[in-house]
């Protein structure tokens, strides 16, 4: 197969583009501006739409727009941009219209750094807009694993009718790799797949809308509409959880991490391994759904004495390690916030101190 | 006579490689060597990375103002005029890639038209295996959008084709026929082959035509870009 050598942020852009995303809103900000940008040269090739919006704000309602079509759309932006897409997404959320939303991680809070950071999982896991949604959250960890993801989060947003986050940061979209892409898909609106798109002729099937909003005046319709909504996250939660479940066999410690800090903590393990130590990990790819039954499960095994969750933020994600773990086994936990990124050497010494004490 | 070398060329190209292997080569022949970082674009992996390398072998550098200090919006700096003004032997400018990168340039066209006769090089580096410079159109058309902005006319190609860590020889077999193709179509003559010396003698040992191949360069690896290097060092 022909490899190619992209940056993280051209191979989203292109494996987007290739899973039939027409249109694309967005507004720059480093370190995700070569997304757009790849964009703004890719797009008119292939008849697709670039628009550069006034703002995140901007962008996000146009999503919204050409989402209501039942097109294939996507956003990216960065975290301070992500903060002020919220209420779109919301609104979104409630029009049960499926986009793609890429979230390229930067160190915060406020205008923060333009280096890596992880810490906007309670963001995306916990509905960073108002009311009760989820989105819908992978976590890729590498470049070829993010542009194997994009066809996956358009063809669950699809699925669902919901809005699909992927969060990836800098590191992951400013290195270069050798990668595959996958084949170029049409995509074409299938009004029978997608009897709610708007198509401007009015009601053309019995499903159809013709206005797509999100307000429900009374409290009856309100609450019917919530119950629809949270029926699909049972659903979603059922069927959508992904995670890597690495270096398990005789594992003294599990390692819980996403996206790079995951492949960090990978050279970690591997490092120990050839030192005749047995560390696991368990990497969610989907962060929302959470495994919590796979990770609960595999810190049961006979020999798992310890959970080390590590992130590039104050422990986020830790949260929902320990509710999965359930007071079950200790967890303990290693990160650094302010874009410091964590060396496998420093988590490796985390992890034999760990193993002393247990 | 003062040797001025620009680099331009796609992102991910090879510039800044070339840029540190061209300096190195001077400066290991005693020649007093100036360096200037000029990506105004991209915030990251910039020659300047390699600041303390380069200072070591007593080169001078000139990088943007703010550069390294997390802003976005770096300035170009007024010692650029050193690169005209002062008595170097060898001046290498890096650029940022694409017609945007390439803007940069533009303010100095006076300078540069006031250079000797022969003592300017605009070097056009190439790496097919990245998506935007896979065919002889897509290079042209970008060769054509950085000499307008640059106010400078590209003087040779360089066919730096590679796959990064995963680089073979007959990535630079491939770069060859496709920058062939555009030297043909332009007249642009292709002036260099680089890669890294085991690949580049595989590639220099086969039967090819002279004019599409020029002189070859190996070049050490100064800027990674791939996870190993990101772990311990970081962006």
């Amino acid at each position: 197969m022909a490899l190619t050598l992209m940056k993280g942020s051209e191979a989203i852009a292109e494996a987007a583009i290739r899973a039939g995303c027409r249109y694309f809103f967005g507004y720059p900000i480093t370190p995700q501006t070569e997304i757009p940008e790849y964009m703004s040269e890719r797009m008119p090739e292939i008849g697709g739409c670039f628009l550069q919006a006034e703002s995140e704000v901007g962008a996000i309602n146009m999503v919204y727009g050409a989402a209501g079509t039942g097109e294939r759309v996507l956003t990216s932006s960065s975290s301070p941009g992500v903060s002020l897409k919220q209420e779109g997404i919301s609104y979104i959320a409630g029009a049960q219209l499926p986009c793609v939303i890429m979230n390229v991680m930067r160190g915060g809070p406020g205008l923060g750094s333009i280096q890596a950071g992880q810490g906007d999982y309670f963001q995306a896991t916990k509905g960073g807009g108002h009311g009760d949604y989820h989105l819908v959250v992978f976590a890729p960890a590498s470049v070829q694993e993010s542009i194997d993801i994009m066809s996956v989060a358009f063809d669950t947003a699809d699925k669902y009718q919901c809005p699909v986050m992927v969060v990836a940061d800098g590191m992951i979209c400013q290195m270069m790799e050798p990668v595959v892409l996958p084949e170029m898909k049409e995509y074409k609106v299938d009004l029978e797949k997608k009897p709610w798109a708007a198509n401007g002729h009015g009601f053309s099937k019995p499903a159809g809308r013709s206005i797509i909003n999100s307000m429900y005046i009374t409290t009856e319709a309100l609450s019917e509409h919530n119950e629809k909504l949270q029926a699909i996250y049972r659903e979603i939660e059922a069927n959508e959880v992904r995670f890597e479940a690495y270096n398990m066999e005789n594992a003294e410690i599990i390692v819980t991490a996403f996206g790079t800090v995951a492949r960090i903590a990978k050279s970690a393990i591997d490092d120990l391994k050839e030192e005749g130590v047995n560390i696991g990990m368990i990497r969610p790819i989907t962060l929302w759904p959470f495994p919590y039954k796979e990770l609960h499960d595999a810190a049961m095994a006979p020999g798992v004495k310890a959970v080390l969750d590590v992130e590039l933020n104050a422990g986020q994600m830790l949260e929902d390690v320990k509710l999965a773990i359930n007071g079950d086994k200790p967890v303990d936990f290693f990160g650094h916030y302010g874009s410091q990124m964590p060396t496998p050497e420093e988590i490796k010494e985390k992890l034999l101190s760990m193993r002393e004490v247990l | 006579m003062k040797e001025v070398i620009v680099l331009i060329g796609n992102y991910g190209s090879g510039k800044t490689e070339l840029a540190l292997n061209f300096a190195f080569q001077a400066a290991n022949e005693g020649k007093k060597v100036e360096l200037l970082d000029l990506d105004m674009v991209n915030t990251y992996f910039r020659l300047t990375d390699r600041g303390n390398l380069i200072k070591m072998k007593e080169i001078r550098l000139v990088s943007p103002n703010f550069v390294h200090s997390s802003v976005e919006t770096l300035s170009l700096p007024a010692e650029v005029a050193s690169a005209f003004a002062l008595d170097w032997d060898t001046v290498i400018f890096d650029v940022g890639g694409d017609p945007a990168g390439a803007t940069a340039l533009g303010r100095y066209h006076e300078d540069f038209a006031a250079l000797p006769e022969g003592s300017l090089k605009v070097l056009n580096v190439v790496n097919t295996r990245r998506p935007m410079a896979g065919t002889p159109d897509k290079l042209l058309s970008l060769m054509e959008g950085m000499e307008r902005h640059s106010r400078q006319k590209v003087t040779g190609f360089i066919n730096n084709t590679n796959l990064a860590r995963m680089a073979s020889a007959d990535d630079l077999r491939d770069g060859y026929e496709i920058i062939a193709e555009a030297s043909r179509r332009s007249g642009v003559p292709v002036l260099y082959t680089s890669g890294r010396p085991d690949l580049l003698a595989e590639f220099m040992a086969e039967e090819r035509d002279p004019r599409f191949v020029g002189a070859p360069m190996p070049i050490e690896t100064y800027m990674h870009r791939d996870w190993e290097t990101f772990t311990r060092e970081g962006l």
